[in-house]
């Protein structure tokens, strides 16, 4: 892997010119009571090169949107319908590694025999420049545990390491080469003092923090393993608020329907999830997951075992944002440790 | 790339009435050259009603060369409802086959049981008609069949015309009879006494409502069937069909991909055995 340095100065510019060759430039900006989000800068150069902390909402909404159009219904009597393509070029920026790791696995997801043109065809036209962590954002975090932190590992085309006197970067996919390739200039070799220092960081945020053994902690909740309470006890905080599966980075349930204005109209999906009743609930009022319990639980088995055995890492990247936002107070870290 | 949501057109040759609450349409793709007519038995179809949505329906018919397919609707939601309405030359969207198959190769030279509940024949069709158009490759076959009223039962001639078949039987039973009736009143398990098939090598498949699949399962298993022969057609709430909304997901299965036709032993391991 080649590794390079950039000034702040320089990664200006590198901004700059990034812009031109883009349609949407999603990069953090303060918002009202200065919380971090996501945003297209591309016009009004909001954009923070550095930050602390991440975003409130993860950036997946620009990938799997709160609401979707798939196609449009071009007359419901002749049941016509038409493809309605997004040709816009992505660039992400300031991505932190947690984010980066959960837009990979859902990719991973989203392919298969059957692929979701609507999340890959955004996903391949982007191109993701993550910023590395330097320090943990919140105290509930525990992206280090659940190998998703402090520095990316793959799916970005740069990785920025911020030190005293600018970025380290780290290049990644074939989009990294070009982006040094066309902006030679701004780039410099990384001295081993530089790369030192980074370590140094590095090193320190994961102090004391090791790598859960999720293959283990899939097994037992495969055998199922549990006491019974531990269920109960969290059906009883769970409000089915829905702010987890909001939130989370890695939640990419939908469900479908149709807006319609007279003969014609769209067929959009809309984020769903499964603390919902509804959710599970068919025609006739069957409902297989009637249960707070049972539902946390499925959300929970799927993230941490069900992606482990089917991708060979777990669903959660340890954000904390479920656990920052729940009312109830319940925690998948403290969930895991009890586990 | 193709966008898998967007669904094709389909016209609406014949709408057959099978009883008070449920209709068959038979459907013919616009594209003649699209795969939906390829299916297998136990697959299923996703059916547009723009302005209503989606909802899988399971063909009923084996597939045949005429470029027509069928699905049997029983009128219990929205959607259905306004399915119920459409009438011949009427246009859908439907797009599929999804889902897996039954187990074709393994029940040649088998005897095979299927118990259907109500509106639970339309799953079971396709694979009844493709055992007896080969017919010679298959053992006895014996088809258990319970219905609300004597007006429910589906497919009323074609059911007479199965029993004709050689070493092959057909039983009936409603649970409310009226006066022209004159056979079985129950549920459907009271027919299992008549059933002459050997437990130990033959096959099971089963489709209706999840309590009649529960007590017949418990029933079939007392009887000395295996719990890997024993199959059934599972019903879920899904949006997709291609395993990505997540509504059909359980335990790391999708029924819409890894589904809808499940063994009984895949269903302990899904917890749904009860």
């Amino acid at each position: 892997m080649q590794r390079l340095f950039i000034t702040s100065e320089n990664l200006k510019i590198l901004v700059a010119n990034l812009k031109k060759s883009c349609d949407e430039f999603i990069a953090p900006k303060k918002e009202h009571l200065d919380d971090i989000v996501f945003a297209d800068t591309k016009n009004d150069h909001a954009e923070l090169l550095n930050y602390e902390g991440n975003s409130v909402i993860s950036p997946r909404a620009f990938l799997l949107p709160q609401t979707e159009e798939l196609f449009e219904i071009k007359s419901v009597k002749n049941a016509s319908f038409s493809p309605i393509e997004d040709k816009k070029k992505r660039i992400f920026y300031g991505l932190r590694p947690c984010d980066i790791k959960a837009l990979t696995l859902m990719r991973s997801f989203f392919s298969g025999d059957f692929i979701d043109l609507p999340y890959q065809e955004k996903y391949e036209r982007s191109t993701f420049i993550a910023l590395a962590c330097n320090r943990l954002c919140c105290d509930e975090a525990f992206c280090c545990e659940m190998d998703a932190g402090p520095v990316a590992k793959e799916g970005y085309a740069l990785q920025l390491v911020a030190i005293a006197k600018g970025y380290l970067v780290d290049v990644g996919a074939k989009e990294g080469r070009q982006i040094v390739r066309e902006n030679k200039k701004l780039f410099t070799k990384a001295k081993a003092a530089d790369a030192k220092e980074a370590a140094v960081t590095l090193r320190g945020m994961t102090k004391g923090r090791k790598r859960i053994d999720y293959k283990k902690l899939a097994k037992i909740m495969k055998e199922d393993k549990l006491k019974p309470s531990v269920w109960d006890d969290i059906g009883l905080r769970c409000v089915v608020c829905s702010g987890c599966i909001t939130l989370c980075p890695t939640c990419s349930c939908f469900g479908i329907a149709d807006r319609l204005d007279g003969d014609s109209g769209t067929r959009f999906r809309y984020c769903d999830g499964c603390p919902y009743a509804g959710f599970t609930r068919m025609a006739g009022e069957n409902t297989p997951f009637p249960l707070h319990k049972d539902r946390i639980r499925r959300f929970f088995e799927h993230k941490l075992n069900i992606d482990v055995e089917r991708y060979g890492t777990p669903s959660c990247v340890g954000c904390a944002r479920c656990i920052q936002t729940c009312p109830g107070n319940i925690s998948i870290r403290k969930f895991i440790d009890t586990v | 790339m193709k966008n898998e949501y967007l669904p094709i057109k389909a016209v609406i040759e014949k709408v057959i009435v099978e009883s008070p609450d449920a209709k068959t349409f038979i459907l013919r793709p616009i594209d003649k050259t699209n795969h939906m007519l390829k299916h297998k038995p136990g697959q299923f179809v996703m059916l547009s009603l723009a302005g209503y949505g989606e909802a899988p329906f399971t063909y009923a018919s084996s597939p045949i060369k005429d470029g027509v397919f069928q699905i049997s609707v029983r009128r219990v939601g929205i959607l259905t409802h306004a399915l119920h309405q459409l009438k011949e030359k009427d246009i859908v969207g439907v797009r599929g086959p999804y889902g897996n198959t039954f187990p074709l190769a393994k029940i040649k030279n088998k005897d095979i049981l299927f118990i259907a509940g109500g509106c639970g024949m339309a799953p079971l069709r396709p694979l009844i008609q493709y055992v007896f158009k080969n017919r010679k490759d298959y053992g006895r076959i014996e088809i258990i069949y319970g219905c609300r009223s004597p007006k429910d039962i589906f497919y009323k001639e074609e059911i007479k015309s199965w029993a004709n078949n050689p070493n092959s039987s057909v039983h009936l039973t409603v649970d409310e009879p009226d006066q022209a009736w004159g056979g079985t009143c129950g549920v459907v398990c009271i027919l299992l006494p008549k059933i002459k098939v050997n437990p130990k090598t033959s096959l099971v498949f089963l489709c209706g409502p999840g309590v009649m699949i529960k007590f017949a399962i418990k029933d079939i298993l007392k009887l000395g069937f295996k719990e890997n022969n024993i199959y059934a057609s599972l019903e879920r709430y899904m949006k997709c069909g291609i395993g990505k909304c997540g509504h059909c997901y359980i335990k790391g299965k999708y029924v819409c991909l890894d589904g809808p036709n499940f063994s009984y032993a895949q269903m302990k391991e899904l917890g749904i055995d009860s």
